[in-house]
């Protein structure tokens, strides 16, 4: 095994950990999901990871992160593209890579937990095309990783899974190896532990001390860093992880990310250079290559970047993981309070405290981002979302160090109850991670079929299962407008009309490359006329318009 | 040779006659009704004429038409099909107007148009019948023979109206009381159709393919054959596919063009015609009707032949012979045409019309259209829902049949629905291409029409580019 210079997805999950635990040196997994989702929105579209592909396929990445987290809805509801599609996409053209997710345990890739049968079946038909599935809770809560771990093993695939780390006067090793016991007792050791670093906390120092600790009592244990450089310190915390032991990082391209996502790999590769240590089959030239092409590609998602860019040391105290830390000034720009974020971020500090000390990530890290903003807009506890009252039912698992205040269970639990309830009653009755009944998959798939009028395959199930209103669109879009990620993100992004003589140029899923011309817009009324040269046919759509439609500049 | 043709006619066989015609250097009328003034055929015609308001009536009048053929100069008419091809009274007027028809003489269409005329005489001849009665007389004389009838050959059983044609005026029975039944309502919508209650009734043959044979007769008493038809394929009686030559044994095509050559001498045929037979399990055909038009369907044979049927059509009326003797037609190869319908096939066949947003149509080697129909043309909800006929050559029937998979791949229209996808289906249906289909295929085929309507990608998107910029965003991307 040895020989291999590098991983390849047509390996076995135990060839795979075999040749980790044998191979000299450390790997590293660009996670373009994680980068895209943190300082783009999520809105790196197919396009441009096709156009990099083949050079991110001969760079030797362990694994790359395409999926999961927020990508998946945001693929239906805002790429309109399929997210399976995506893969065996991505799959084709970079056939020597693994392809990772991040997945959030029972949460799976949305917002709250699914039945059993609907993770398992996610999982299934994931793996399709998954090799690694990186998996968290936030409330570091290994119960709720064990079904989809269950489901991973299931499939032949790599499991690796997470502890949620952050700094504070509970976070201390013994919690932590205390967590990945439970987690190895629970799933055994034929994984990677992955120690998650999302809020960018915690000097090298730390982060060294905790490998230590972990490595300690678990010498032959296989370790990933997954951390994001919001506060410009990770690349010094990924060295320090790897020469702790640590054996796969997460990085990004430097032509790219680097602000709330992960640091680029090239830095932390020149820099490990220099200390002797090296990435076995790793090859720098289509790495510099790749990025030469994004660098380009990212002045066409400028748009979806936060207003803010730059390191945040202060991300310390806030400890918002990446993707939180962006989005967090978008919206308190739409709210009104650009110019109260210190309030925001001081309030976030508190309810840290206040809240038990969980960790700042999906969807603890939108729980607590939306308690702060509320509070700061509407006083403390006033406006308690139903996810916050979720969160002090204990319905995501129970706190780990301590439990808030009977102040905050009062202002939150008894918030807008009809019945009148005390807070106290309504966690006797109430508390508690409520089991969630299998779906009827079949009586699922007939509802599905009845709104989109055709049958549907386990994949468009799968979705719908997930997504249920935002699947059905994308079906609905899809069979009106087709493959519309074929199109390069300058159409997608288009602001304005287009020019009369404007040339679109595409290649489609074969390969062969399409030109659309615009020949003239005319409107009358409500309608608009746009006429086109499609590969050298006139053509002439009619698009109706409401009456305050922009008329294309 | 006449100067100027008057067409009465419109849509595809309109075009087809005048590109005959332009090629013997004769000059071409198109006529119009106002409803119809987008109309391709007025385009391609040398000189145009509206004849009414419309719709329908006037394509139908046959003074109006005869005062346009006057008034533009015209020396001959050529009726096409439908409209006023198989009216008696349209040759006869054109005829005393000294105009010249072309077509047959008045006295040919109105015995041929007569079921129970065209009967006697293809008897007398000893052409093989399907049993059948006389003209039915009125109330109980005409329903206790059709009882006898019944119970001398059984059920099922055919009514006939006596001016029906093209799959018109035609009822099954099963039993003698839904015979009874029949009698009456074949009579008032025999009366409502054809202005003409008569009917008879035919012994229905069960698993029938419909074979035909198209003939050509001058007025120097040449009469020859141009092969055989299979027009199995069929939706209540109308065609939907045709096929050229019947795949039969050389003996029997023999025998039934030999037959049909014998049926238009019995009735003094005159130009091109159709004879057409019914041929049941045991390969025995039988008398159908003759039809005096050139028929939709005749692009097959001009496939088979390389043989042009309008320009023989145009030579006959002029008074000149056949081009050519029975010995010089040779048949090679197979041929299918399709009727591309603006239909909604699952609707039953709903006419869609509408505006036709894309149209490109397919090309290549053995591939012939005969279209009447262009980008942003609105199709009228008046006429016919014809919009074009696909025709294919292959040398051989399998050949044809991956020539026309690939001819309706490239063929787009888009805008209205059509019977392209439902086609699609067929010429990949195995009891198709292994020609395993009688006159109940479509019936027997109903899962056929399980298709999606799938919008070509490349047109999708295109649509998509439009919306982005009628709106001047991507309402789909959240970046207004």
């Amino acid at each position: 095994m040895s020989s291999r210079e590098r991983v390849t997805p047509q390996m076995t999950s135990r060839e795979i950990l075999e040749y980790l635990h044998h191979a000299t040196g450390y790997f590293v997994t660009n996670n373009e999901r994680d980068v895209s989702q943190s300082d783009f929105k999520c809105r790196i579209m197919p396009h441009t990871t096709l156009k990099v592909a083949p050079y991110r396929d001969d760079t030797g990445f362990f694994a790359m992160e395409i999926t999961g987290g927020a990508t998946v809805h945001v693929d239906l509801l805002r790429k309109q593209i399929n997210p399976f599609e995506k893969l065996r996409l991505v799959r084709k053209s970079m056939p020597n890579t693994l392809l990772q997710a991040g997945c959030r345990g029972r949460s799976l890739f949305g917002y709250r937990p699914y039945p059993d049968n609907v993770l398992r079946l996610a999982v299934r038909l994931f793996s399709q095309y998954i090799d690694v599935w990186r998996v968290y809770d936030f409330m570091n809560h290994v119960p709720s990783l064990l079904v989809v771990a269950e489901e991973v093993k299931k499939a032949g695939k790599v499991l690796m899974p997470c502890i949620c780390f952050t700094t504070g006067v509970d976070h201390t090793d013994d919690f932590y190896v205390a967590k990945v016991e439970e987690i190895i007792s629970a799933v055994g050791e034929e994984v990677i532990l992955c120690i998650k670093n999302h809020s960018a906390v915690g000097s090298p120092r730390r982060i060294s001390e905790l490998v230590q600790a972990i490595r300690r009592r678990f010498p032959d244990l296989l370790l990933a860093y997954h951390g994001h450089n919001t506060d410009g310190n990770d690349l010094a915390r990924m060295v320090t992880a790897v020469l702790e032991g640590v054996k796969i990082v997460e990085v990004a391209d430097h032509g790219y990310g680097g602000i709330y996502s992960q640091a680029p790999a090239l830095s932390f590769i020149q820099t490990l250079h220099d200390y002797g240590y090296k990435t076995p089959g790793f090859k720098v030239q289509p790495l510099v290559d790749a990025s030469d092409i994004l660098r380009l590609e990212r002045r066409q998602y400028e748009q979806f970047e936060s207003p803010f860019r730059g390191i945040d040391p202060t991300v310390k105290r806030h400890k918002l993981t990446g993707g939180a830390a962006s989005m967090a000034f978008e919206q308190a720009d739409q709210l009104g309070l650009l110019e109260r974020m210190h309030e925001v971020f001081s309030e976030l500090v508190l309810l840290n405290q206040e809240l038990g000390n969980i960790w700042s990530v999906t969807p603890g890290s939108q729980i607590l981002l939306t308690t702060a903003l509320n509070n700061v807009l509407h006083g403390r506890y006033e406006r308690p979302s139903d996810d916050l009252k979720r969160l002090l039912l204990g319905r995501y698992g129970p706190f780990p160090f301590h439990e808030p205040q009977e102040w905050i269970y009062q202002k939150v639990l008894e918030s807008n109850r009809a019945d009148g309830k005390k807070w106290y009653q309504i966690l006797a009755d109430e508390a508690g991670i409520h089991q969630v009944p299998d779906e009827n998959l079949e009586a699922k798939r007939s509802e599905l079929e009845a709104q989109i009028k055709r049958p549907a395959n386990d994949e468009e199930l799968c979705l719908y299962l997930q997504f249920p209103r935002d699947a059905v669109e994308y079906f609905r879009f899809e069979e009106q407008f087709g493959k519309t990620w074929l199109l390069p993100p300058n159409v997608w992004f288009k602001r304005g009309g287009f020019e009369d003589g404007a040339r679109i140029t595409f290649p489609d899923y074969a390969g062969r490359t399409h030109h659309i011309d615009i020949i003239s817009t005319r409107r009358s009324g409500d309608l608009v006329h746009t006429s086109l040269l499609v590969d050298h046919h006139f053509q002439t759509h009619t698009t109706p318009v409401s009456a305050k439609g922009a008329l294309p500049s | 040779m006449f100067k100027k043709l008057l067409i009465a006619n419109r849509g595809e066989i309109a075009i087809r006659i005048m590109r005959s015609a332009q090629e013997l250097g004769v000059r071409t009328v198109a006529i119009y009704e106002e409803t119809d003034k987008a109309a391709m055929h007025i385009m391609k015609a040398d000189e145009a004429i509206c004849i009414g308001s419309g719709p329908r009536k006037d394509y139908l009048s046959i003074e109006r038409i005869i005062h346009a053929a006057k008034t533009t100069g015209a020396e001959a008419i050529h009726p096409g099909y439908g409209f006023l091809a198989e009216n008696p009274s349209f040759s006869k007027e054109c005829t005393d107007a000294g105009l010249v028809f072309v077509g047959p003489p008045p006295d040919v269409i109105r015995d041929m148009g007569s079921k129970v005329i065209a009967r006697r005489i293809m008897t007398d001849a000893g052409l093989p019948m399907i049993p059948g009665t006389a003209v039915l007389e009125q109330e109980a004389a005409g329903e206790k023979e059709a009882i006898r009838f019944a119970k001398e050959y059984g059920f099922p059983i055919m009514i006939k109206a006596v001016a029906g044609g093209g799959g018109r005026g035609i009822r099954a029975v099963q039993n003698e009381s839904e015979l009874i039944k029949g009698l009456k309502m074949a009579r008032s919508e025999a009366q409502m159709a054809f202005g003409n209650d008569e009917i008879y009734l035919e012994k229905a043959l069960t698993r029938t393919r419909h074979l035909e044979v198209q003939i050509l007769a001058d007025q120097h008493g040449n009469v020859i054959h141009m092969g055989t038809r299979n027009c199995s394929i069929q939706r209540r009686h109308q065609k939907l596919i045709e096929i050229a030559p019947f795949s039969l044994p050389q003996e029997l095509l023999d025998r039934v063009c030999d037959t049909a050559v014998k049926a238009a001498k019995a009735c003094k045929y005159i130009n091109a015609g159709t004879v057409e037979f019914l041929l049941d399990e045991q390969d025995q055909f039988h008398f159908l009707e003759v039809n005096t038009r050139i028929q939709v369907e005749h692009t097959v044979t001009e496939m088979i032949t390389g043989i042009d049927l309008v320009r023989e059509q145009i030579r006959i009326a002029a008074g000149k012979p056949i081009s050519f003797t029975q010995s010089e037609v040779h048949f090679r190869g197979s041929a299918i045409e399709l009727r591309i319908n603006a239909e909604d096939p699952k609707n039953n066949f709903m006419a869609n019309p509408g505006v036709i947003q894309i149209y490109q149509s397919p090309g290549g080697h053995g591939t012939r259209v005969d279209g009447a129909v262009y980008q942003g043309y609105e199709i009228p909800r008046y006429y016919d829902s014809m919009l074009i006929k696909l025709t294919v050559y292959g040398f051989t029937w399998r050949e044809a049949v991956d020539r026309m998979r690939r001819t309706l791949d490239s063929l787009v229209i888009a805008g209205v629905k059509t019977t392209i996808p439902y086609y699609k289906q067929i010429v990949n249906d195995p009891d198709f291409i292994e020609q395993r289909f009688d006159t109940s295929y479509i019936e027997s085929h109903r899962y056929l029409l399980d298709y999606q309507d799938e919008v070509p990608e490349l047109e999708k998107l295109a649509r998509f580019v439009a919306e982005i910029n009628a709106h001047g965003y991507n309402r789909h991307a959240d970046v207004s």
